[in-house]
C-alpha cells in the first residue's frame, strides 16, 4: 500500500513538473544526462585515452564533433564519459547531504530539553565554513578523489538542507497530528520518520534538486582548483580545467564543457522551482 | 478500566496550572471534566497521558488501571498510549496528518502495538470505519477531502481501534457546528458503552456535557472547584465558580431545556 501511495504520488509529481515548459527542459535535460551516462559506459565516438597527435585543438569535425583538446583527445567522448562521473556525484551528494540533513533536521526537533539548542549552534557555526574549505581539509588525508567532492558537498549542504527545513520541521513536530501520533503510542523517531518528514518532503525535495545542481558547479570548481576529482578522471570539471587556461587561444574547447555545466545546472535549478510551484498546488 | 488522580499538580516553567487535583473515573463510567479556556482541563489530561510539554513539572499521582504514570519510564508509557488509553483530539483537521490517508491514521495504533498482517489490520479499519458511519470509500481518501465531522469520526475511529479501556476525549466537539456536536458526542457514548470502557470527556459546554457524562468536575484555575452528578450540577451549581459557568453556558446558548435535562 505505501509502495503504491508513493509511485503514485511520484507519478502525480513527474506529470505535474512535465507540464511547466521549465520543467519539461529540466525533466528533458535531465533524462538525457543519465541516457549519455549509461550509453558512454559501453560505448563514446572515440576510445577515452586516443590521442591523435595531427589534431591537437583541433576544430569541429566529422571525427571530433567538437574537436580536440591539447593532447589531441576528443572532447566529446570525455565530455560523455564526464557525464557519468559527474551523474554520481550528484547522486551521492543528494543521498549523503539528504542523510545528514534529516540527521540534523531529527535532533533539532527532538523533544529532549537542549538537544535541538545544541544542534541548532553547531549547525549555525559550521555552515560558516566554505564548501572549498572543507575540500581542502579532505583532501590532506584522503587525496582529490570523486570521494572528497562528495564528501565536502555533503557536509555543506547537508548544513544548509537542516538550517532551510527546520522552521517546516518544527511546525510538523509541534503539531497536533505529530501530538496524536504521540497519543497513539508513538515513539519520537516513529513520528519524525513517518509523520514529520513526509510533511517537509517538499522543502527537502527543492533544497536537494537545487544541492544535485550546486554539486555539478563545486566540481567544476574544486576539480579547476586541483582538489577534484584525480588526474584522468573524466568530468566535466577536468575537461573545464584542462582547457581554460587557453581560452583566449581556443574558446571553443572551453565552451563544450562550460554549455554542459550550464544547461545541467540549470536544468537542476529549474527542477527545483518547479517542485516548489507543484508543491504549492498540492498544498492548495 | 478505572482512573483515580490523586494530588495531581502541574506547573510549566514554574507557573502552578494544575493545582491539587483528586479525580476518579470508575470502570465503565463516562466523567466530565467542564472549565473555561486556560483552566487547566487539557494539561490534566496531558498529564494523564504523560505527554506533557518541555519544562513541565509534575507530582501527585495518576492511576491508570493501577499504573502509575507519574515519572513512569517514556516507553511503558509508550506501550499504555494508543493500547489502554486513546484520544480523540479537539481539532480534527490538524490532528490528523495531511499527507497521510484515512486508513493509514486509524491503523497507525493497530500497527505500534499489534503484530497483525496486514490483511488482519485492513480488516479492523474497516470494521471501525463503518461503526463510526463512514463509508468504506473513504479510507483511501486525504483529510482534506473530508469535512469537519467525516474528520472527527476518523480521529474516534484511530482513537477506538484497539479498543483502548480508557478514552480521553479533549474538547472532541469543540471545532464542529452544532448538529454535527450531538451527532459525534452521541456517536462517543454509543461506541464507548458498546465497548464497556471508561472515558474522560473534555468541554467547555454544558448542554455536551450533559449528553455525554453522568459525574463531573468542574475546574476553575486549575483546581477542582465542584464536583457531582452532571444533572445536579446543572441544575443548582453549588459553588460560585460553577454558577457563573453555568449562568454563562446558560445566557449563551439560551437552551431553556438545559435545565430540565
Amino acid at each position: 500500500m505505501t509502495m503504491r501511495n508513493l509511485s503514485e504520488s511520484c507519478t502525480r509529481v513527474f506529470r505535474a513538473i512535465w507540464r511547466r515548459g521549465s520543467g519539461r527542459y529540466a525533466l528533458t535535460v535531465l533524462g538525457l544526462w543519465m541516457a549519455v551516462a549509461v550509453v558512454s559506459l559501453f560505448w563514446t565516438p572515440q576510445p577515452l585515452l586516443a590521442t591523435d597527435g595531427y589534431h591537437v585543438w583541433a576544430a569541429p569535425s566529422a571525427a571530433h564533433p567538437l574537436g580536440t583538446d591539447g593532447t589531441g583527445a576528443d572532447v566529446l567522448s570525455w565530455l560523455m564519459a564526464g557525464s557519468r562521473t559527474n551523474l554520481v556525484i550528484a547522486a551521492l551528494t543528494v543521498v549523503c547531504s539528504g542523510a545528514l540533513g534529516l540527521l540534523l533536521v531529527g535532533l533539532m526537533v527532538s523533544r529532549r530539553a537542549g538537544l535541538g539548542s545544541v544542534t541548532v549552534a553547531v549547525v549555525d557555526a559550521l555552515i560558516s565554513i566554505p564548501t572549498v574549505l572543507i575540500a581542502l581539509l579532505l583532501t590532506v588525508p584522503f587525496g582529490a578523489s570523486v570521494g572528497v567532492i562528495v564528501g565536502a558537498c555533503s557536509i555543506a549542504y547537508g548544513l544548509n538542507l537542516a538550517r532551510v527545513a527546520r522552521p517546516a520541521a518544527m511546525l510538523a513536530a509541534r503539531s497536533d497530528y505529530v501530538g496524536s501520533a504521540f497519543a497513539g503510542g508513538a515513539s519520537g523517531w516513529y513520528a519524525f520518520t513517518r509523520h514529520v518528514v513526509p510533511n517537509i518532503a517538499p522543502v527537502l525535495a527543492v533544497q536537494l534538486s537545487i544541492s544535485a545542481g550546486t554539486s555539478v558547479l563545486a566540481e567544476a570548481g574544486l576539480t579547476y582548483l586541483g582538489v577534484g576529482v584525480g588526474a584522468g578522471v573524466p568530468s566535466w570539471g577536468h575537461s573545464l580545467a584542462t582547457s581554460v587556461k587557453f581560452i583566449n587561444v581556443f574558446p571553443l574547447t572551453v565552451l563544450w564543457p562550460g554549455l554542459v555545466v550550464t544547461l545541467a545546472v540549470v536544468a537542476l535549478n529549474l527542477l527545483g522551482d518547479a517542485l516548489v510551484r507543484v508543491g504549492e498546488e498540492v498544498a492548495r | 478500566m478505572s482512573v483515580e488522580v490523586r494530588g495531581l499538580n502541574v506547573a510549566i516553567d514554574g507557573r502552578p496550572i494544575v493545582r491539587d487535583v483528586d479525580l476518579t473515573v470508575g470502570d465503565g463510567e463516562r466523567v466530565g471534566l467542564i472549565g473555561s479556556s486556560g483552566s487547566g482541563k487539557s494539561m490534566i489530561a496531558r498529564a494523564m497521558l504523560g505527554l506533557l510539554p518541555r519544562g513541565a513539572e509534575v507530582s501527585g499521582s495518576v492511576l491508570l488501571g493501577g499504573t502509575e504514570v507519574v515519572g513512569a519510564a517514556e516507553r511503558d508509557l509508550a506501550d499504555l498510549r494508543g493500547r489502554y488509553v486513546g484520544v480523540v483530539f479537539q481539532n480534527p483537521g490538524a490532528s490528523l496528518n495531511p499527507v497521510s490517508t484515512v486508513a493509514r491514521q486509524i491503523a497507525l495504533p493497530l500497527r505500534l502495538h499489534y503484530d497483525l498482517t496486514r490483511a488482519e489490520r485492513e480488516e479492523r479499519v474497516m470494521a471501525m470505519l463503518a461503526k463510526v458511519g463512514l463509508d468504506e470509500s473513504v479510507a483511501g481518501r486525504y483529510p482534506h477531502e473530508l469535512s469537519g465531522g467525516q474528520q472527527q469520526r476518523v480521529g474516534i475511529a484511530a482513537a477506538l481501534v484497539t479498543s483502548p479501556r480508557f478514552i480521553i476525549a479533549d474538547e472532541p466537539t469543540t471545532a464542529l457546528d452544532s448538529i454535527i456536536q450531538r451527532q459525534i458526542t452521541d456517536l462517543l457514548v454509543s461506541l464507548v458503552d458498546d465497548a464497556g470502557a471508561s472515558m474522560l470527556f473534555i468541554t467547555h459546554d454544558f448542554s455536551v456535557l450533559a449528553r455525554a457524562t453522568t459525574r463531573c468536575a468542574v475546574i476553575d484555575d486549575g483546581r477542582v472547584a465542584d464536583r457531582g452528578a452532571t444533572a445536579d450540577l446543572l441544575a443548582a451549581p453549588s459553588t460560585p465558580e460553577a454558577r457563573e459557568l453555568v449562568e454563562s453556558a446558560r445566557r449563551l446558548t439560551l437552551d431553556p431545556t438545559l435545565e430540565t435535562r
